[in-house]
């Protein structure tokens, strides 16, 4: 190594590394000398010492610490009370109706709690919570670049994506769900509707099942377009609003290329046999050939579209390159 | 001694730009310096290394194995990366300790782990503290506490002294080289030499994604002081004042300008000697000397001519 000597710039190094832990006093002008020496070279802590490396945390383990983070990270979001309050607006609906409502006819509650769900709870919502947050769920961390942190960490990517969309699940799901439950109360206030129905409260289990499902294949979705693009809420207001609402009206099998169809297909009898088959547009009325499918084969779909997303995900983590400024010898 | 780390015609391009290229590099030191100016590829060479990036060609092993996705291998490894990009809205405390979760540890283990780690680098106090109200040189700490906190056998510590006060620099010294001394590889990165100088003898010299040498720092030194050394000197009266060095025979070359004069000198030690001299004397309007070859960039210049 050079010495002092060689290099006088350098004396400071060699004092500090080269005499074996002696103290040196250094003076400043105008100040106490300071024992430098012991201000820089403290022993190295136990923990520290080689060995001491954390076990396996297990796939689980892994999962757990992942989920606990994004929903630490979720909760934490502004956007999240914004969601929030857009999602829960659909209560004040029937509230309106009871008391502005100048209809000489009382409105049935559990055509208007219906309505409500199907219209806005399970067709615009879902939706919208996975672009706000399951898109952002890796997304985030490729925009703010912590992406290498994560990855040279030893836990599974599969675990990893697998935690964080849980998180999103909770978050959503519970936002989602606590709405449609709030709105059923407020609609309990109308006609047909009461909360002590058993089978008004099977409907509502019934439209709790359909939202989590409409949440696993919008948010399984979401998390592959924010692994794969770099804009992920547009790409996702395109296809989950924009391609679902034209597919829709495309005559043909078309419309099994959305999540809509199945979701639609998991409505209860009743709520199904409502949707007509018909289409209005300036230029007319056109009919269209409904193909109906299976409350099964539907609910299977849904899970296919989550597990494929998920899976296209965790590819995507493990197999592109997140690290930050690609540019060369950067 | 093992290789810990082993690149063999290790390349790297994004589109049509090279950033590693066809590098050949074995490290088996304590601590090795990766020095080069901007743009020579460390960063690059560490991110492969971490399995961050593939390999467009060659192979890179690190600790026996390829670290590509590969859990065991990043079990042992930490990495203090440049850029200061951290979890938002979280604090020090937080970073580190949701790192820690990610590292295989259980809550309470983690929560342990990121204190220790936060008082190694002195963050005890502000560890609560918003990250986005810190200090470069605190937001430097923490990162190297995140990198530590699971006590890694290799770090890879990508120019750590950015932002750090003297204080931070020397604290970052000698804690390097004690964990070197406890059996800890490091491989740090720098383009200022006097850094790497500081921490190790063993460096390695990138240049435009290539090994241009490895080896100690004393020959390397030697190397550049092979090499002529530019001085430049602001006077009022260039002509007079150059006179005396270009009768030197160190002084290969002197080339003016308006404001003074650059002169090339293979002993630039005799050179600020006598134009001590001259100022003390005042015999020249001497008003101002730099040294244009400070940068690490024109030594690397020197040495690829």
């Amino acid at each position: 190594m050079s010495t002092a000597s060689e290099h006088p710039e350098n004396s400071m190094a060699a004092t500090n590394s080269d005499n074996g832990g002696a103290h040196t006093n250094v003076t400043v002008v105008g100040r106490e000398p300071v024992a430098l020496e012991s201000a820089v070279r403290r022993p190295l802590p136990d923990w520290l010492k080689p060995g001491n490396q954390p076990g396996r945390g297990g796939y689980a383990a892994s999962m757990l610490a992942s989920c606990r983070h994004a929903l630490v990270t979720l909760t934490r979001r502004k956007r999240l009370a914004l969601a929030a309050f857009i999602a829960f607006l659909p209560v004040l609906i029937p509230l309106a109706l009871a008391f502005l409502s100048t209809s000489r006819f009382a409105e049935s509650g559990n055509e208007v709690f219906v309505r409500l769900v199907e219209e806005l709870h399970i067709n615009v919502f879902a939706p919208l919570l996975a672009l706000f947050f399951a898109g952002m769920l890796v997304a985030e961390d490729i925009e703010t670049r912590t992406m290498p942190y994560i990855l040279t960490r030893p836990i599974p990517r599969s675990a990893w994506v697998a935690g964080r969309f849980c998180a999103f699940m909770i978050v959503a799901a519970t936002i989602l769900l606590t709405s449609a439950a709030l709105t059923f109360a407020a609609a309990s206030i109308h006609a047909n509707l009461t909360l002590t129905n058993v089978v008004d409260l099977s409907l509502l289990l019934h439209y709790f099942g359909v939202m989590i499902a409409a949440l696993l294949a919008y948010g399984g979705v979401a998390v592959f377009l924010g692994a794969f693009t770099k804009r992920p809420i547009v790409y996702g207001v395109i296809l989950l609003y924009g391609w679902q609402s034209l597919a829709t009206q495309i005559p043909g099998l078309v419309d099994f290329f959305t999540i809509k169809k199945y979701t639609d297909a998991l409505l209860p009898v009743m709520a199904t046999q409502r949707h007509v088959a018909e289409i209005q547009t300036a230029l007319g009325t056109f009919q269209r050939e409904v193909f109906q499918v299976s409350a099964i084969r539907a609910m299977v779909a849904l899970l296919l579209i989550t597990t494929i997303s998920l899976t296209a995900t965790i590819l995507a983590v493990s197999r592109r390159e997140y690290a930050a400024d690609r540019t060369a010898g950067s | 001694m093992t290789a810990i780390i082993q690149a063999q015609a290790l390349s790297k391009w994004f589109g049509e730009v090279v950033a590693v290229n066809n590098l050949d590099l074995t490290i088996e030191e304590n601590i090795v310096g990766l020095l080069g100016p901007n743009g020579a590829g460390k960063s690059t060479f560490i991110k492969l290394a971490l399995g961050l990036y593939k390999p467009s060609r060659g192979t890179v092993r690190v600790l026996g194995s390829e670290p590509r996705n590969n859990l065991a291998v990043l079990r042992r490894i930490g990495y203090c990366p440049e850029t200061d990009d951290f979890f938002e809205n979280a604090t020090g405390f937080e970073f580190v300790y949701y790192l820690n979760l990610y590292w295989g540890m259980g809550a309470r283990q983690a929560r342990v782990a990121a204190q220790q780690a936060c008082e190694l680098t002195r963050m005890t106090e502000r560890m609560h503290d918003p990250i986005e109200t810190y200090s470069k040189g605190m937001r430097q700490r923490i990162k190297i506490a995140q990198a530590l906190a699971a006590c890694p056998e290799l770090l890879f510590l990508d120019e750590p002294m950015n932002g750090l006060d003297p204080r931070g620099r020397d604290e970052m010294y000698a804690l390097i080289q004690t964990l070197a001394k406890a059996g800890m590889t490091v491989v740090v990165s720098s383009h200022i030499l006097y850094e790497i100088e500081r921490i190790t003898d063993s460096v390695a010299l990138m240049f435009k994604g290539s090994l241009l040498a490895q080896g100690r720092v004393r020959d390397i030194r030697n190397l550049i002081d092979a090499h002529p050394h530019a001085i430049r000197v602001q006077t009022n009266a260039p002509r007079q004042a150059a006179a005396p060095f270009i009768a030197l025979p160190a002084v290969t070359s002197v080339d003016f300008d308006e404001s003074g004069f650059v002169m090339r000198t293979r002993d630039a030690n005799a050179c600020y000697d006598m134009l001590n001299d001259m100022m003390a004397r005042g015999t020249n309007s001497i008003n101002a000397i730099e040294c244009a070859d400070d940068s690490l960039q024109s030594v690397f210049d020197y040495l690829t001519r």
